[in-house]
Order: structure tokens, then sequence, then C-alpha cells
């Protein structure tokens, strides 16, 4: 390890630059022998990791004893507990380790992500659609068929419109996650990019405004009771072009 | 309960043995439910993932006990593949077998901070919350396990 700008590299690769910073870091690793060999490596070797190495879930007798355990510290407690902490131990507090799995589902969409998830977040399941060939689920451009279509499998109604006219052709739906919500995913073209519209419903998350995730560029914003987010890998002009037109409509 | 597969993952690549990281997951359930009042609010994985950490350090003997290393064990899931060939579901799994290895041969400080970005996807912000170093300290060791997982791994692959 000797070029300076080694430790910068890695915050890049790790999705922890934005903006002019990350732009530079990319410009440095294209100058930098040194440093594109080091990209090469921890990008093999996080696909590796990721693809390979043991990630342990917890047993199902320790979710029961822990279940328990929490039952009895929680039975002496004769004040009225924060909703917080109601909701947050909902699941090991029933005792009924069946009911866990529900509770954690419940408890997952009570506390809102940080900004700092969703931005990881919606650009993981934007690139995860697209290696995986699964952007879309349901393919058409007409907004009548891909609007009912969400209904049953989200628990929003997202917005869903054509700009074909102004470059943005709607072209599908698919069902994904954010930060562990369900959400409605609107899926639009711009000549050869692909352009994921997230819908899910608002939890009071605070929203990252934009971020940059692996040269995935996302704009958020919230309307109404719910939350949306534009992942594309196109410059960002072109994107708040985009963002413009779904805001506009949505007026 | 939230984020308990999370705090077993760690756990368990902190001790290695199936039994400790059980004992110390209950430890730590138990002591963020009583300090659940505590916590600021935000995002409540690297909260929990801090107490597992500190409960794993307070029972400290397990890095007494760090000269014999359990491998890890395939009980618990192993690896599925939807992939019906049973002679590329031995690859897959040695593979994984190999690189479980590899990390477990890695030291405490840069196993910890490995396991948190690569497996837990914490950012370095949060990692320096879990782990107590400075972001600086996070950067710098993860650079380094990250290079030490290299070597060692190719090393094993050419053996």
């Amino acid at each position: 390890m000797n070029c300076p700008e080694l430790l910068r590299t890695q915050a890049f690769l790790d999705g922890e630059l934005t903006g002019d910073a990350a732009r530079e870091a990319e410009r440095h690793i294209a100058a930098c022998d040194e440093c594109r060999a080091f990209s090469a490596n921890i990008a093999e070797l996080s696909d590796a990791l990721r693809a390979n190495v043991t990630s342990h879930r917890a047993p199902q007798a320790l979710h029961s004893r822990i279940g328990a355990l929490l039952d009895k510290e929680n039975a002496p407690v004769d004040f009225i507990p924060r909703w917080r902490r109601r909701e947050f131990w909902s699941g090991a507090l029933s005792g009924v380790a069946a009911s866990a799995l529900a509770a954690a589902i419940t408890v997952f969409a009570l506390l809102p992500p940080s900004a700092e998830t969703l931005a990881q977040s919606v650009a993981d399941a934007h690139t995860n659609a697209l290696m995986s060939g699964k952007i879309i689920q349901v393919a058409s451009s007409s907004h009548h068929t891909v609007k009912p279509w969400f209904a049953g499998k989200v628990e929003v109604s997202p917005p869903v419109a054509d700009f074909a006219q102004q470059g943005f052709p709607l072209i599908g739906g698919r069902v994904d996650k954010v930060a562990g919500s369900r959400a409605a995913v609107v899926v639009y073209n711009h000549g050869r990019h692909e352009i994921d519209l997230f819908v899910w419903p608002d939890k009071g998350a605070q929203l990252p405004g934009e971020s940059t995730r692996h040269g995935y560029h996302a704009i958020f914003w919230k309307n109404g009771d719910l939350n949306f987010a534009a992942v594309c890998d196109m410059e960002g002009p072109e994107l708040h072009k985009f963002v413009n037109l779904v805001r506009t409509e949505q007026d | 309960m939230p984020h308990l597969d999370a705090a077993y993952n760690l756990a368990r690549w902190l001790c290695r043995s199936p039994a400790d990281a059980e004992d110390i997951v209950q430890d730590a359930m138990l002591r963020a439910f009583r300090a659940f009042d505590g916590f600021r609010g935000g995002d409540a994985k690297p909260w929990l993932l801090a107490i597992v950490r500190n409960c794993w350090r307070n029972a400290g003997a397990d890095r007494k006990r760090r000269a014999q290393i359990a491998l890890p064990q395939d009980e618990d899931g192993g690896l599925v593949s939807a992939d019906p060939d049973p002679e590329a579901v031995a690859m897959e799994a040695s593979q994984s077998r190999k690189l479980d290895e590899v990390i477990a041969l890695l030291p405490n400080e840069f196993r910890e901070v490995l396991v948190l970005r690569e497996m837990e996807d914490m950012s370095y912000r949060e990692i320096a919350e879990i782990t107590g170093a400075p972001i600086g300290t996070v950067m710098s060791r993860l650079a380094r396990a990250r290079t030490m997982l290299r070597e060692k791994w190719t090393a094993r692959e050419l053996v």
C-alpha cells in the first residue's frame, strides 16, 4: 500500500463518497495503477464474500429462549412503556415464537430507516434487478395495465403515467423492497437507460434528498403519505428532468 | 425480533463457537431491552450490534481460547443453491468453506470491520459507532483486512 489515495479509493468503492468527491476519486482510479488494481481486488473479493461466506441465522430455539426471557423481564414493570419500546419488542413480548416473525416485519416498518440505509437500499434494489434481468414483472407501456397490476401486490397505488412524448416511455413495473418495506417500482426508459421509480408508504423516515452509490444516482422526495425515489445510471440533469415530469404530474 | 439474525451472525463471527455466540446474543438482547429507553432512535441495527460487541468483549474468555479455532460448522444452514448439479454444489460449498476459514484466521479487529462492512452492510460511520474506533481507523483496518484476506485466500488457492 503506497498510494496516499488508497483509502479514498476504498471509500469510493464502499459507496461512502458522493458528488464531487466521488467524481474526483473516480478520476484518480482511472489514472493510478495501484488504485485500479486495488479496486479490482476489492470488487472480486467482495463478490466472493457475498456469494460464498456463511451468513449465520439465529436458530429458532434462540428466538424462543430470548422471547421467553424478555417476557419475564417485562412482567414486573408496572409503568406504561413508551410506544417505541412496546412496538420494538412486541415480537419478543408476545411469548409466542410463531408471532415473532410477523411482529418483526411490523417492527421493521415502524422504525424508520436512516437516510444512509435508504440510499443504499434503492441502489442495491436497482442493481440487483438489472443484474438478474428481472427489472420488469409486468411489461406494458399503458398505465391502464401497469397501475391495476400493483393492486393487491403492494400496499400503495403508485401514480403511473407515460412520458413517451418527453422521451421517458413507460415500460412496466415490478414489486421490490426498499429498506424492508414493500415498494411498487414503475419502470421507465430513456435512450438506453432504465429508470426505476420506487414508491413506498411514508413511515416518517428522513429521506436522503439525493445520493450516488456505485455510479447510480437517486433522487428522493415525499408526496402526501408516499415516499418516492427515482434511480438511474444517468447524469443528474436528465434524472432531474424525469423527476420534474413525475412531480408535475402529481401536483 | 428485529435484527436478531444480524446480532447472531456478528456474534458467530466474533466467537466462532455456536454455543458462545448464543450466550452472547441472549445477553445482548436482554441488555438492549433494559437500555432501550436510552436508544435515541434512527437505525436500531448498529445500536444493537454495538451491544453485541460489548457483550463479547466483556465475556472476554473467548480471546484466551483464541489459539484453538473452531471452524465454522455446516449444520446451521450452509448455502442453498438453485444449482441441481451436485458437483457444482460441492464446489460452491468448498469455496465457501475456504473463505470462511480464511476469515476466521484474521485477527479480531480486522475480522469485525470486514464482517460489518461486507456482510451486514454497515457504513463507515456505523462501523465506527459499533467498534468505538475513529472512522480513519475503521478505514485503514478495512483496507488491511481486505489485503490480508486476499493474500491468504490466494495462498490457499495455490495449495
